[in-house]
């Protein structure tokens, strides 16, 4: 198989389909929570909900249970990239909106505002490429912002950096710290330790106490033979593996066989690196082969050698051996999926309206859960409200 | 992003705009687009205090009008900018005048002017892959900034576009600091702001362009044609224009506009011809003795072709520009004042004189059957064409221009017409190495052809393109399929495809055939003033 860099290109930067209907659909989700008290009528007791963001502005929340729609928070100012971020008590969802500027935080059992930041301020614009998470104990927001200063008759591009937010400063929130981080950060994670994973060029974590930072794993700037390797494009705007407490970063690579350039002797690879957010600990692979062309992946919480990933196709790959165990046809375009704790229920998500929902073990699609608006880009989050 | 469709209205407002009615008279323009820049611009722009550059990052850049025309619409639709289109006009001329391009700095880079489609471009790697990805190379390379203006267009793209830096092919890189440290400072060298070049063409006299001239040039559907352009002095580089020709297979041509001339040799004229309204984006060469450039219609870019118009004693164009040893044909020669004998190279015998009057000569020709291949000159009295003429043994290769190209579905109700694709077929002799494609090749010019389309490769075939992504007519025109989602298509998709445009040229009873590449993708939904 070739593949040319015009090729890659189209795949990656796929355009936004757009549709809407709105339907009801449920399947069964045999396991029941059991301790299933609610709050505000709503299962909790660790009980998983799915969350994206819809085009004119709308938070919704889907109960995995019944796949049904049960809640959906109108989210203030102009669509951004639909990035949500989960306090680890599974009740906050921290939006970000407004042209990707601002931050609301939901209760997702009411649609209360609980806390909103208005990134921008005086004549800086400050833009968050979704890169967004909540602290392990839920008292910190991090964002990576990006500002540049607007002046009267030129602009000026200002360093990145990471703003830490209390967010127990409720609304109106100013950010409490700052440390400078690298250009083109889209994905974050927090850690167990409270190190914040910073998912750019390379994998960095950030001490959001000190700003003292350290390489995870060297990607871009890897330290691998120029005329063997193709520095890899880490294209991942969407965080999730919240179900199995990993941060995943894929990416794209070319091992030449012969020649630099000579395609007809080239490995076209997926790499992932894994970051168990529990541990720290870090693995990587580069088993997968480029010619399923994936947004987002996904590992079985089942067995952790697996992995799921969805755009055209959803696809399932063993990340030991590069098998591809099973592909299944996408009726349109997906650019985000997300699964349940258990393993068996996989949501695919993004791009247009409808979330399809599949069985992890044969990857047949069992459901589909139509929304009001096209998700766009949107982050498709698993909540566990406890 | 969702506002797509206002932006494109406005743009082509303002387009239109620069092609309007011209300017107040010199001396009164320039002190007027002072007082403009004052009372408009310095709410936001400061003065410098210094005389050569009196206004901030207005006076360290220099452009062409469309580029000017850009900037000032980007000012008023994004940065608050209120402005008459009076005093936008006189702006932009000032500017221009001012702070334009010499010829030379144009050279190679007409064809974004001109809104030439499917040039394929290739500027050095750096700039290529750092830049070159939302719009063409020509829009970059017809400016010219000092350094720190090449930077602050740097800072201005990461707030104009905040993810231009998360793109693919820019993700995989430090593209903000490539774009800053490396390829600003290269362009200001590559494209300085002070060159002698502008310097020596800013205070040349300029030639006045009224006069009759002689025009010929292509419009695809009608074919090659001569015309006499009357152009007329209003005032100071504001002309009135008349057209009065033939095209080649006798329908008469009229028509008649109005053009604006700015720094001194950029030809902008927009006129009715024949009911259809049509612009000229020429440049005068530095004696005012010839304009060059394409004539396009203005609802239909893409329908359009090169003229040429020369003044005094001058041929424009002999067409056909080929003859076959041993055959005899009518070939034209058009021009001015075309007074004289007749002189054809050795090899051609001048049978007859069909018509004659002094702007064209119809010529009834015979190449002898062993007339020496190659480029002969034609000479009407003292004026020469050289290697006008072509004698050839035989056709041996044939070449579709343009080789790449690009239609874009649209209609069936829609906001966006479908954007076409025009083709010729241009014939080349193999020279004297026998062997075509080869440098020695000679060219005979455009030919006319056969048209037909095949699918480009196996997936186009299995998707069968062919039969949804449009049609190409007996004038070589493909004209796309309608826009929106195809049910009867593989996953509803659009009726875009992947095709070969195949011409076929007769030579005798021997035929020879040319191939060119044409995708056939979804709508653009802004269309900017320069790509
Ligand atoms: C409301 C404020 C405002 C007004 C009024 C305004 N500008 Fe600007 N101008 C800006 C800003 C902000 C920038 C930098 C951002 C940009 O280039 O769009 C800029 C940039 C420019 C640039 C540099 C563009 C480039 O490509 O580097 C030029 C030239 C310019 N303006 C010309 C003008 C002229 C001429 C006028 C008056 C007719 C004008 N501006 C009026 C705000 C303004
Ligand atoms: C991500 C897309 C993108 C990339 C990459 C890009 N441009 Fe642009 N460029 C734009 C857009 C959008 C405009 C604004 C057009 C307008 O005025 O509305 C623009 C405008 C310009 C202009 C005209 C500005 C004026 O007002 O005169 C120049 C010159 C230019 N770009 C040069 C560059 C250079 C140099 C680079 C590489 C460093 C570059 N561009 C890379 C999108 C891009």
């Amino acid at each position: 198989m070739k593949l040319t860099n015009m090729f890659k290109r189209a795949a990656l930067a796929g355009a936004i389909g757009a549709s809407a209907l709105l339907a009801g659909c449920s399947t069964v989700n045999t396991e029941v929570a059991q301790t299933p008290d609610t709050i505000n009528g709503m299962k909790a007791g660790g009980h998983e909900y799915i969350l994206t963001v819809t085009r004119p502005n709308q938070l919704h929340i889907v109960d995995t249970e019944t796949n049904q729609l049960v809640r959906t928070c109108d989210v203030p100012g102009i669509f951004g990239n639909g990035g949500i971020a989960m306090s680890p008590d599974g009740r906050i969802a921290y939006v970000m909106t407004n042209k990707w500027e601002d931050v609301y935080g939901f209760d997702i059992t009411n649609c209360e505002i609980k806390f909103s930041a208005k990134q921008s301020y005086d004549n800086v614009t400050v833009k968050s490429f979704i890169s967004m998470a909540v602290s392990a104990d839920g008292k910190e927001l991090y964002t990576v912002q990006n500002p540049v200063r607007k002046l009267s008759d030129r602009f000026e591009t200002m360093a990145p950096r990471l703003a830490v937010f209390n967010t127990d400063d409720g609304l109106n929130a100013k950010p409490v710290r700052s440390f400078p981080v690298d250009r083109r950060i889209t994905k974050i994670g927090s850690m167990q330790n409270g190190e914040v994973i910073l998912g750019g060029g390379d994998l960095k974590a950030i001490n959001p106490k000190t700003g003292e930072m350290r390489m995870i794993k060297a990607l871009q700037n890897w330290d691998r033979a120029p005329d063997k390797w193709v520095p890899p494009d880490a294209f991942a705007m969407h965080t999730m593996g919240e179900h199995v407490g990993e941060f995943i970063m894929p990416y794209f690579t070319i091992r030449w066989n012969g020649a630099p350039g000579d395609e007809s002797q080239a490995d076209f690879l997926w790499g992932h690196v894994r970051i168990d957010t529990e541990t720290g600990k870090v693995e990587s692979f580069e088993t997968v082969p480029f010619e399923f062309i994936v947004f987002n992946w996904v590992t079985d919480p089942n067995d952790k050698d697996v992995l799921y990933g969805s755009f055209n196709q959803l696809s399932k790959h063993n990340l030991k051996t590069g098998e591809t165990m099973g592909v299944q046809a996408m009726d349109h375009t997906y650019y985000n999926i997300n699964m349940t704790g258990d393993g068996k229920t996989i949501y695919i998500g993004g791009t247009s309206s409808d979330i399809s929902v599949h069985d992890a073990a044969t990857l047949e699609k069992i459901g589909s859960i139509q929304l009001t608006g096209d998700m766009s880009t949107s982050d498709l989050r698993l909540a566990r409200l406890k | 992003m969702n506002n797509n469709k206002t932006t494109r209205a406005l743009l082509g407002t303002g387009a239109l705009a620069l092609m309007g009615l011209a300017a107040a008279p010199a001396q009164a323009a320039d002190a007027d687009a002072e007082r403009i820049i004052r009372d408009r611009c310095l709410a936001c722009h400061t003065e410098t205090g210094e005389s050569a550059t009196p206004f901030s990052r207005i006076s360290e850049q220099r452009k062409t009008p469309e580029g000017w025309m850009m900037t000032i619409s980007r000012m008023q639709q994004q940065r608050g900018l209120v402005i008459s289109p009076d005093e936008k006009r006189t702006l932009v001329k000032y500017l221009s005048d001012t702070q334009g391009l010499a010829p030379s700095e144009t050279d190679g880079l007409r064809y974004l002017l001109e809104k030439k489609p499917n040039v394929v471009e290739s500027f050095d790697q750096l700039l290529q892959e750092t830049c070159v990805r939302c719009h063409s190379g020509a829009r970059i390379a017809l400016q010219r900034r000092t350094e720190d203006e090449w930077k602050h267009l740097v800072h201005f793209h990461m707030g104009q576009i905040p993810t231009a830096e998360l793109h693919a092919g820019a993700r995989d890189r430090a593209w903000f600091d490539i774009a800053l440290t490396n390829v600003a400072p290269k362009l200001a060298k590559d494209y300085p702001f002070n060159s002698d070049a502008w310097n020596s063409w800013k205070s040349a006299a300029k030639k006045d362009l009224d006069g009759s001239w002689a025009m010929t040039g292509y419009l695809p559907g009608k074919g090659n044609f001569d015309a006499t352009l009357r152009v007329t002095k209003q005032s100071a580089d504001d002309y009135a224009v008349a057209v009065e020709g033939t095209y080649a297979d006798g329908t008469p041509l009229t028509g008649e506009g109005r053009a604006v001339v700015y720094a001194g040799y950029e030809w902008r004229a927009s006129l009715t011809i024949d009911g259809v309204k049509v612009r000229q984006v020429l440049a005068a060469s530095a004696d005012g003795m010839a304009l060059e450039g394409r004539m396009f219609e203005r609802d239909d870019e893409i329908i359009g072709g090169s003229v040429k118009a020369v003044k005094g004693n001058a041929i424009a164009a002999v067409t056909p520009s080929y003859i076959k040893q041993g055959e005899r044909k009518v070939i034209t020669v058009s021009g001015n004042n075309l007074k004289g004998n007749v002189k054809l190279g050795s090899g051609l015998k001048l049978i007859s004189v069909v018509s004659r009057d002094s702007s064209r000569i119809q010529l009834l020709v015979e190449a002898s059957s062993n007339a020496r291949v190659g480029a002969k000159d034609v000479k009407v009295g003292r004026v020469s064409a050289n290697a006008a003429l072509a004698v050839y043994d035989k056709l041996d290769r044939v070449e579709i221009t343009p080789s790449e190209s690009i239609a874009r579905i649209g209609g069936a109700g829609g906001p966006i017409p479908k954007q076409k694709s025009a083709y010729r077929a241009v014939g080349y002799t193999a020279g004297a190495d026998g062997k075509p494609g080869t440098d020695d090749d000679l060219r005979l010019g455009y030919m006319p052809a056969a048209w037909s389309l095949k699918p480009f490769d196996e997936i186009a075939k299995h998707d069968n393109d062919i039969k949804y992504a449009g049609t190409i007519d007996r004038d070589g025109i493909f004209t796309p399929g309608d826009a929106g989602l195809n049910p009867e298509r593989k996953m509803s998709t659009n009726n875009v495809g992947n095709l070969t445009v195949v011409g076929t040229v007769q030579d005798g009873d021997s035929s020879v055939q040319g191939e060119a590449h044409l995708l056939v993708t979804v709508q653009k939904f802004v269309t900017p003033i320069i790509e």
